[in-house]
């Protein structure tokens, strides 16, 4: 309506106003020129005169009028011109890039796909229109790009939308031809959108406009859909995982729907949800334990509510390598405490976590218990990476640094950065500053700062309170139900410190503060920081079995049991093996090359370098194949291999490390390739994305409805072979309508002031 | 003038190393002290085979002590005998050898092993909620046991929570079933069995190789018989009651008296053999109690 209106007075539509530039193209000689300006200034001062005896406000009126109209015709008698460059007929070649995935199926209206509107509206006259002025290439793009001739060759059926990677390889394509732009034909339903940046900015350093035109709708009428899971890659057997879900949602709101957690097929939780205000996702914490080993396929789903638009989007599914223990942690505690027999007591019927204990009895004594040998730890603290680095965490308890050497203290630091261990340093008498740490290598790895003397004479009681990180935890929750966890959080009875710890390191996380009085703000109870490849924890309390004795704790509370095995748990969870593997794209699309990653280190977490990897391939349909690695010669110990996954499904990809025939590690990995990954997931029309991909490469953005618009507006992409074309401006019905205007004002203000 | 005099003594006493010969005399000291250090309880409240719980010297009670790792607690029950104090002098019969004895252990446990003990005794009632804050209990004389119900049952959630106990100082037969019809009260469902010398709690800081029957101050000085008690009192046993799991949660010393082996192990007439035995004990006691 309001470009209809622009045309109607300017004549020609706005972009080319935009694209051209004005110039003043009279045929007449100069001096005709010259002569008629001096007419035109005569006329202009006899007006003067004439008016001049009338009052200031008449004389000014009348004076505008006239000089205006004056003007106005001497600028006509200028001709001025428009100048644009437009396309050559048949001489230039037009992209036109269509999204073949499966998103395009969506229908948005509920009748009609995508996908059909969409050829309905190309496959009329609009790609004839295109076609009487550009030589027309047709791509259809998913995950890849390919010419096709016509419309009719699209199936919708793609997975991996890549806009980006679409846009390069139809440059390739056409490149050495004249090119007036790229049309992109899509729901904008892209998964890579880093790649697409620098496509875009490709595009725009040289000089190709891209115009985009969205189909489908940028909001769901009706719709439920499980946008993102946040899980662990690896927990130990029998963990109570906390995944959180976001559920996104319109037209349901105030329903109270399923929410189903599966572990490869079989229900372990099922958990409603009320659905929030339309538009407004919800998050969704749910708990369940990983009883099976392996790698284990969780699904989460919702299931389908009526008239839902997209029905493939209500499920998400997650990978996780259930690892089986036992997981041997070392718990060195420098003097008899009842920490010792409690924290075993929890965790003892756990298989899957090894507490091994070495106690300082007394000077130069040592209790060693839940060792494999009679050899391991009989000569004390580990004095060696080899025996350290066995462990996959330590927890630390009440013992001075004196009683380390250098060389220990620096391999408990190693521990963590290079082996990927997990430390937890306990409260006492003999931690932190008051065990003479600061200054040490030690302090470095805490997440906590530590005044450089401590305080021998301090002791308070602590109220132990989750901070905001700490209630949402995982290792910290007492219950599956967080109302309930935070009552039993907040019913405990106090611990007690000797280590006044307030000051976190930058990077840290405080979960537990503790408040009592003579008690500073924010006194740590237990906070965590990453360093280098591992996990440190600080735990400044020593009487943690309070919560187990306590009078106040019921016999059948397992609050102390819970909170260590769960500690524990996350102490062990995520340390690396001697040999790793992952993947560059997880999941990975079908027929694309995904490029398998391994580190590999010896027993005291030395890169290897000069190993055989072959990895083990064993595909959804039975099918194995073998695959080298082969180091990289640029990381230490690092090895590369791709691998095409050729059929949907989990690959069980089992990886072996050999040395001079003698094996040195092994390690898995479940590789999910998936066709339509992600196409139904955040399906709508993404216009703001579109819009900015026209807009920085100087193209336009359209919707279905005005997408006949394009036909007009890319032949002055001013791209590709173009000539110019003049078009007159004096002609345009604005100008007359100016003229027009001009006279009957003046004759309107003459009537109306009485002038003659 | 007598109560100076006494806690003097018991504090010098205290201050000796386990080795070394006390020429204070150790007998005067066990009649006195206890007398001293609850000679205001007896004058406010009657004699009560439960009584409250004792302020200790200094004057703070049990739970404002709470900073140390290990505390000797004695635990005060209701039984037969009259009066406070060791040996039927005022007190239960919790009380005999209190609390000299609990003074000398916690001083020889202090540089025997590396425990951050309380220095003092830590008498508890099995009543008081108090009482689970002290992990690790000690009983004897529980031939006079005669628990109260709520003694009862606050002793087996104490047990059932965790907490250990070790039971010293009863002979006989006759003494034993007036024991296990206590214990039976308490943990019903539990068997009370030997314990072998395989056991960790045998080497988990002494290795210890044979029982050995400690006689009572007497009988160890006179070097006469060991036993108490008749035929039956002749064998010393060390028993447990195990929980679902194997742990031990009561350890029982049948016919055998390590608590006079502690109080009176300064005494230079008191043969050696014995003092280091119970301690060698009661270090293992400890040290298990506080890993297992």
């Amino acid at each position: 309506m309001a470009l209809g209106l622009w045309e109607l007075l300017f004549k020609y539509p706005p972009l080319v106003f935009e694209k051209g530039r004005i110039v003043f193209a009279t045929p007449l000689p100069a001096w005709v020129l010259v002569l008629a300006t001096a007419l035109a200034a005569l006329a202009a001062w006899t007006y003067l005169l004439r008016v001049r005896e009338l009052s200031g406000m008449d004389r000014a009126g009348m004076l505008a009028l006239r000089t205006s109209l004056l003007a106005l015709l001497l600028v006509l008698l200028f001709r001025p011109t428009l100048q644009v460059p437009v396309a050559v007929e048949q001489e230039n070649y037009l992209g036109i890039l269509v999204d073949d995935s499966r998103s395009m199926l969506v229908a948005d209206d509920g009748s009609s796909t995508r996908a059909q509107e969409l050829i309905q509206r190309l496959d009329t006259d609009l790609l004839e229109a295109l076609s009487e002025r550009f030589r027309i290439r047709l791509f259809s793009f998913s995950g890849d790009t390919k010419r096709v001739e016509e419309v009719g060759q699209l199936s919708f059926l793609g997975g991996q939308t890549r806009l980006g990677r679409a846009l390069d390889q139809a440059q390739s394509e056409l490149a050495g031809v004249s090119l007036a732009g790229l049309v992109l034909v899509t729901d904008g339903a892209d998964q890579s959108e880093a790649e697409l940046n620098s496509s875009v900015l490709s595009a725009r350093a040289s000089g190709l406009p891209v115009y985009t035109v969205g189909v489908g709708r940028e909001e769901f009428q009706r719709d439920i859909e499980v946008r993102r899971v946040s899980s662990p890659r690896g927990v130990l057997r029998g963990t109570s995982m906390m995944v959180d879900l976001v559920i996104a949602q319109n037209g349901y709101a105030g329903r109270t729907v399923p929410l189903i957690v599966e572990d490869e097929g079989r229900v372990v939780n099922t958990q409603d949800v009320e659905l929030p205000m339309d538009g407004t996702p919800a998050t969704v914490r749910v708990h369940f334990t990983a009883d099976e080993p392996g790698w284990r396929r969780f699904t989460f789903r919702v299931p389908l509510q009526d008239d839902e638009l997209v029905t493939e989007n209500n499920r998400r599914e997650t990978l996780v390598n259930v690892r089986e223990g036992p997981q041997k942690v070392l718990y060195l505690e420098g003097e008899p405490r009842f920490e010792v027999k409690f924290m075993r007591r929890a965790v003892t019927d756990d298989a899957e976590v090894q507490l091994v204990v070495l106690q300082r009895t007394a000077e130069n004594k040592f209790l060693r218990l839940d060792v494999d040998s009679g050899e391991e730890l009989v000569d004390g603290f580990p004095l060696t990476r080899e025996e350290l680095f066995s462990y996959r965490a330590l927890v630390i308890g009440s013992v001075e640094a004196s009683f380390f050497s250098r060389e220990q203290l620096q391999m408990i630091v190693d521990f963590v950065s290079e082996r990927g261990g997990s430390v937890l340093f306990l409260g006492g008498r003999r931690s932190f500053a008051e065990g003479g740490y600061a200054g040490t290598p030690i302090a470095d790895l805490l997440p906590v700062e530590l005044d450089p003397n401590g305080d021998p004479d301090y002791y308070r009681e602590l109220k132990v309170t989750p901070t905001r990180a700490g209630a949402a935890h995982a290792a910290l929750q007492l219950s599956s139900d967080p109302a309930e966890s935070a009552e039993r959080w907040s019913t405990l009875p106090e611990l007690s410190t000797f280590n006044r710890l307030t000051r976190l390191k930058p990077g840290a996380t405080s979960l537990l503060v503790g408040e009592g009085p003579g008690v500073e703000e924010g006194q740590v109870v237990l906070a965590f920081q990453r360093y280098g490849r591992g996990l440190v924890l600080a735990l400044p309390v020593q009487d943690s079995w309070i919560w187990q004795m306590h009078a106040d704790i019921p016999l059948e509370d397992e609050t102390h049991e819970t909170f260590w095995r769960q500690t524990l748990r996350w102490l062990v969870n995520e340390v690396p093996d001697q040999l790793t593997l992952t993947a560059s794209a997880e999941p990975a699309a079908i027929n694309h090359a995904v490029e398998l990653q391994a580190e590999l280190r010896d027993s005291a977490f030395q890169r290897i370098n000069n190993a055989a990897i072959s990895a083990s391939i064993a595909s959804p349909s039975g099918a194995s194949t073998e695959l080298p690695l082969r180091s990289t010669n640029q990381v230490n110990g690092e090895y590369l291999a791709s691998f095409l996954p050729k059929e949907g499904g989990v690959h069980q990809i089992r990886l072996r490390a050999e040395r001079d025939g003698e094996e040195l590690a092994t390690s898995t990995l479940a590789l999910d390739a998936a066709e339509d990954d992600g196409e139904f997931f955040s399906a709508q029309m993404r216009a703001p994305l579109l819009r900015r991909i026209a807009e920085e490469t100087g193209g336009r953005f359209y919707g279905l409805s005005d997408i006949e618009q394009l036909v007009e507006d890319v032949q002055y992409s001013g791209s590709g072979i173009t000539r110019v074309e003049s078009y007159d401006l004096w002609d345009m019905p604005i100008v007359f309508l100016l003229i027009v205007g001009l006279v009957g004002g003046e004759w309107a203000f003459r009537r109306r002031r009485g002038l003659p | 003038m007598r109560r100076p005099y006494a806690r003097f003594l018991a504090m010098a006493a205290l201050s000796l190393p386990l080795t070394t010969a006390a020429p204070l005399g150790g007998h005067g000291l066990r009649d006195a002290s206890p007398g001293v250090t609850f000679a205001r309880l007896t004058d406010s409240a009657p004699a009560a085979t439960a009584p409250p719980i004792l302020p200790l010297p200094g004057g703070r009670s049990p739970s404002e002590q709470k900073a140390h790792s290990f505390y000797f607690t004695r635990a005060m029950y209701s039984g037969w005998g009259g009066g406070w104090g060791g040996g039927g002098f005022g007190g239960g019969s919790w009380s005999v050898d209190y609390p000299v004895a609990d003074r000398w252990i916690v001083s020889v446990l202090g540089r025997l092993t590396g425990v951050d003990v309380f220095p003092l005794e830590n008498p508890v009632r099995l009543d008081d909620p108090d009482l689970r804050r002290f992990p690790f209990l000690y009983a004897l004389e529980v031939g006079g046991m005669n628990l109260r119900k709520e003694e009862v049952e606050g002793l087996r959630d104490y047990l059932l929570a965790g907490g250990f106990l070790v039971i010293d100082d009863f002979w006989g037969e006759s003494e034993w079933y007036t024991f296990e019809r206590e214990i039976r009260r308490i943990l019903p469902e539990y068997e009370i069995v030997d314990i072998g010398l395989d056991h960790p709690i045998f080497s988990t800081f002494y290795e210890i190789d044979e029982i050995i029957q400690v006689p009572n101050v007497g009988q160890g000085i006179a070097g006469g018989p060991t036993h108490e008690n008749g035929e039956t009192g002749r064998i010393p046993r060390v028993r447990g009651i195990f929980d679902e799991q194997g742990r031990l949660m009561v350890i029982i010393n049948w016919n055998t008296d390590l608590g006079d082996a502690w109080e009176w192990a300064e005494d230079p007439a008191y043969p050696l053999q014995y003092s280091t035995y119970a301690y060698q004990m009661a270090a293992n006691f400890i040290v298990y109690a506080m890993s297992r």
